[in-house]
């Protein structure tokens, strides 16, 4: 990647040093070096819980006490404060977005700053909107000062709180993962925003788990893993599989166990299923005892398939399960001739929250483990869930607990025991191990191995392509909603292969 | 709380108690206190007369119809309607006797209750089918149908005229729906409604907590969309618990009616207000998806509590609404700084 836009110098803008901070004494974080410099797009990866947030965090000012040196442009800092941080310079765009939807983009913009007016307690709304526009312009986006943010598609919503960030004279922006509740093209848009940026001098760190974003858009990318620095690379030239290698180190190799399913007869075969905007003559089959894969971008409409197949979303076009025509009337028709799925949003569409491990495991059984009048005796219910949180291995294995209470990993552990104690003859699975700890990781990837050495059609769905090649007998290449190409993993080597498969431009 | 972790031997971890739980627990021991003054400060109070004969029996109808309401509100839904359904299907009652008046009183008083339960519960699963089908906000819906149910019950009075029952059937309705059995001698005698409301509770309790239903119930709640993507038919089980708090609406009228021997067109205003504040000062929170019956009941008796003791004190009936609005403003208050502080 050449930098024909950045005016990128030797001088770090940002250099932290011996970072160490500890929670309740365990270390997050153990001596890391980071430094980003102006102009620069530095990305910022690695596993849940290697320290990329609480890096952030330090840098933002959440963190009175941690330790190590902060020089930024040039001089010694030491925030302790996000007023501190931002009065430095330094802002931070959160995923979560936290502009007022209600509001005007104007009234966002200068939210506790409103011009006021003649009278004491009014404000000036022309003022207001021509503050609003200076801002913007100063941005350099195209926004309309008075529409109504929540009428904004997300990525302008986004814009609205880029400008808000720099609103003051920010020099530095953190993206704490912003790409992760946009759509394809919203992706391309926010990337010319940051390429915009860094034309201007300002210095960015973009952090992502998303390692096929960063050709795209990175310069340099640091990886963390465990509260350390594994080590930092110019993007251009490295490649995708080296930067899982150093994201998981020798782990990669343990965490995927022998195959040894053998694929047998077809179970799910779909026919021309399409959907308007969302994906268009998607055919293909899993057969029992094989794991297929579906590659490909966020956006490409790889959910949106699962969901249609589900039952969940409407679709044209025909799917059988095990030679029988599947009605895909509801989730509760598929479930009914064998098929389950875990959704991409555990948060969202997994788990009840409020209710125990032992209901939400249950919850897809109770038809069958209900007898007279509907009653469901406690025990049941409870041996029910006490056999699969032994299968699965869910911590603490009580199934009396909130669900809430659990961490990522054994939650989506209790997610998948609700399918598979209803015996699924094809279990769909969209990012399985999305926001889960690498040791919870490999406990999956095992499992799911095992789901398809007993004969069950696995239809796993995956942003993580390391996972996917280490998993998928085969794999489809989703590309703007059509499956582009079929591929047979082999080695590590593939992960870069199917890389440039899910990114490859469409011919003109 | 469910039913699935009575007996849990909590291991290693030591489990914090619920939200609910902590409210339950506030809104307990303020009755225990209340009822400790009281009965230190009145002698009237801690009378068998007072206690159960007034007290329980008046908070029983309130308690039929808050079963019914539990349901809605732990699915995540809302019932503006039940005054009004009650309000019909009293007048459903009292129009059945008039019309069978000369047949023997058992029959016309079973044909009464079955067509009151019917009507009652198609009350509730219309509203049921407007919250769950075509996906009207529960409040918009019951509002809307608080007003059409009152209009319906003013047209069947033929515009408000006080229906009464017939001579012929009045003692025996009396008899069967406001008697007093002498359960622990004759000296203390329990009224029907009590024993009516424990049957009811009881059925809920064992329909909420240890039916297959009752676990969708709370799933819906907690999680429509996780729910529904589970297998679960999350419609019907939304337009179920409305229909099951119009039959509660039904049961309580026919007692009602029993004690009152009339229906009007104007009675039971303001019941959706009592029945609502039970249930939400026992802890079952807006959103549903946690607290449930016993949460209820332990509501229920802390209102009824304080509304016996109001006159008891001298608070002057024009004092009273502000008292029973401070409560529960206090209580739910209360919860709301407990759980900002859990959560820091």
């Amino acid at each position: 990647m050449t930098n024909d836009q950045g005016q990128t110098t030797s001088v770090p803008l940002l250099r932290m040093e011996g970072i160490v901070k500890d929670f309740a004494g365990v270390r997050a974080l153990e001596g890391v070096d980071f430094e980003v410099r102006p102009g620069e797009v530095h990305a910022l990866i690695g596993e849940n819980g290697a320290g990329k947030s609480t890096l952030m965090n330090v840098l933002a000012g959440r963190f009175a006490d941690y330790r190590g040196r902060i020089t930024f442009a040039g001089r010694e800092a030491r925030p302790t404060t996000p007023r501190e941080a931002l009065a430095l310079g330094i802002g931070v765009i959160f995923q979560d977005l936290s502009v007022l939807p209600n509001l005007t983009v104007a009234e966002n913009l200068l939210l506790g700053h409103e011009p006021a007016g003649r009278l004491p307690g009014t404000l000036n709304r022309r003022s207001l909107v021509t503050a609003a526009q200076g801002v913007l312009d100063a941005a350099g986006f195209d926004l309309p000062a008075e529409a109504r943010v929540g009428t904004l598609s997300h990525a302008r919503q986004c814009l609205v709180e880029i400008a808000h960030a720099l609103r003051g004279d920010v020099r530095l922006l953190v993206f704490d993962e912003p790409t992760a509740s946009l759509g394809s093209e919203d992706v391309e848009r926010l990337f010319e925003v940051i390429r915009g940026l860094k034309a201007r001098g300002i210095g960015i760190v973009y952090i992502s788990h998303r390692l096929a974003e960063l050709p795209r858009i990175a310069d340099r990318v640091t990886v963390l893993r465990d509260g350390r620095v594994v080590g930092t690379r110019d993007v251009a030239g490295t490649k995708v599989s080296e930067l899982s290698h150093m994201m998981l180190g020798r782990r990669l190799t343990e965490m995927f166990p022998e195959k040894r399913n053998t694929p047998g007869e077809v179970l799910l075969r779909v026919e021309h299923l399409a959907r308007r905007g969302a994906f268009a003559d998607v055919s293909f089959e899993v057969r029992a005892g094989e794991i297929v894969g579906l590659a490909g971008l966020v956006g490409s409409g790889r959910t949106e398939i699962a969901r249609a197949i589900f039952g969940a979303d409407p679709a044209r076009g025909r799917v059988t399960l095990a030679g029988r025509p599947l009605p895909r009337r509801s989730p509760r028709s598929a479930m009914a001739r064998g098929l389950g799925m875990i959704p991409e949003s555990r948060k969202r569409d997994g788990t009840i929250t409020g209710l125990s491990v032992a209901q939400n495991i249950g919850i897809s059984v109770m038809d069958r483990l209900a007898g007279v009048a509907g009653f469901l005796p406690p025990g049941r219910l409870r041996a029910n869930a006490e056999r699969m949180i032994g299968r699965m291995d869910v911590r603490p294995p009580d199934p009396g607990r909130a669900i809430q209470t659990l961490s990522g990993g054994n939650q989506q552990k209790a997610m998948l025991g609700r399918w598979l104690c209803r015996d699924p003859k094809v279990l769909i699975l969209d990012e399985p191990t999305q926001g889960i700890d690498v040791g919870t990781k490999a406990q999956i990837y095992r499992l799911i191995m095992d789901l398809a050495a007993e004969g069950r059609g696995i239809l796993l769905i995956s942003s993580e392509l390391f996972e996917l090649v280490n998993l998928a007998d085969r794999l489809l290449v989703v590309r703007r909603g059509r499956i582009v190409r079929e591929m047979t993993p082999g080695g590590p080597t593939d992960v870069d292969v199917v890389f440039a498969a899910c990114t490859e431009k469409e011919p003109a | 709380m469910t039913a699935g972790d009575a007996p849990a031997p909590a291991p290693a971890a030591k489990r914090r108690p619920s939200f609910q739980l902590i409210q339950a627990g506030t809104v307990l021991l303020l009755l225990v206190v209340l009822c400790a003054v009281s009965a230190a400060r009145t002698e009237t109070f801690l009378t068998w007369r007072n206690l159960v004969t007034n007290l329980l029996t008046n908070a029983s109808y309130v308690g039929i119809i808050a079963c019914g309401m539990t349901f809605v509100m732990v699915a995540g839904g809302f019932d503006l309607s039940v005054g009004s359904t009650t309000t019909v299907c009293s007048v459903m009652t009292v129009l059945v006797l008039q019309g069978l008046a000369d047949q023997p009183p058992w029959l016309a008083i079973a044909a009464a209750v079955v067509a009151t339960a019917a009507v009652g519960s198609a009350l509730g699963a219309f509203n049921g089918a407007s919250v769950a089908y075509v996906g009207v906000n529960p409040f918009v819906t019951t509002l809307s149908t608080m007003l059409v149910f009152r209009g319906l019950a003013l047209i069947l009075t033929e515009g408000g005229q006080t229906l009464s029952v017939p001579l012929a059937l009045k003692e025996t309705l009396g008899q069967v729906y406001w008697g007093k059995v002498p359960l622990f001698g004759a000296a203390h005698p329990v009224t029907v409604p009590i024993l009516v409301f424990l049957g009811v509770f009881a059925v809920s309790v064992f329909v909420l907590r240890l039916t297959r239903f009752g676990h969708y119930v709370y799933a819906v709640g907690g999680n429509e969309n996780a729910s529904w993507l589970a297998g679960i038919n999350t419609r019907l089980v939304k337009a179920t618990t409305y229909g099951l708090c119009g039959l509660g609406c039904a049961v309580a009228a026919v007692i009602y009616t029993g004690m009152s021997n009339t229906a009007q067109a104007a009675s039971y205003q303001g019941l959706e207000l009592v029945v609502i504040a039970s249930v939400i000062v026992g802890g079952t929170p807006l959103g549903g998806g946690a607290g449930g019956l016993f949460y209820t009941l332990i509501g229920l008796l802390l209102l009824s509590v304080i509304e016996n003791l109001l006159p008891q004190f001298g608070v002057e009936e024009e004092y009273r609404n502000i008292v029973r609005g401070l409560i529960i403003l206090v209580v739910v208050a209360m919860d709301t700084l407990v759980r900002k502080r859990g959560r820091r």
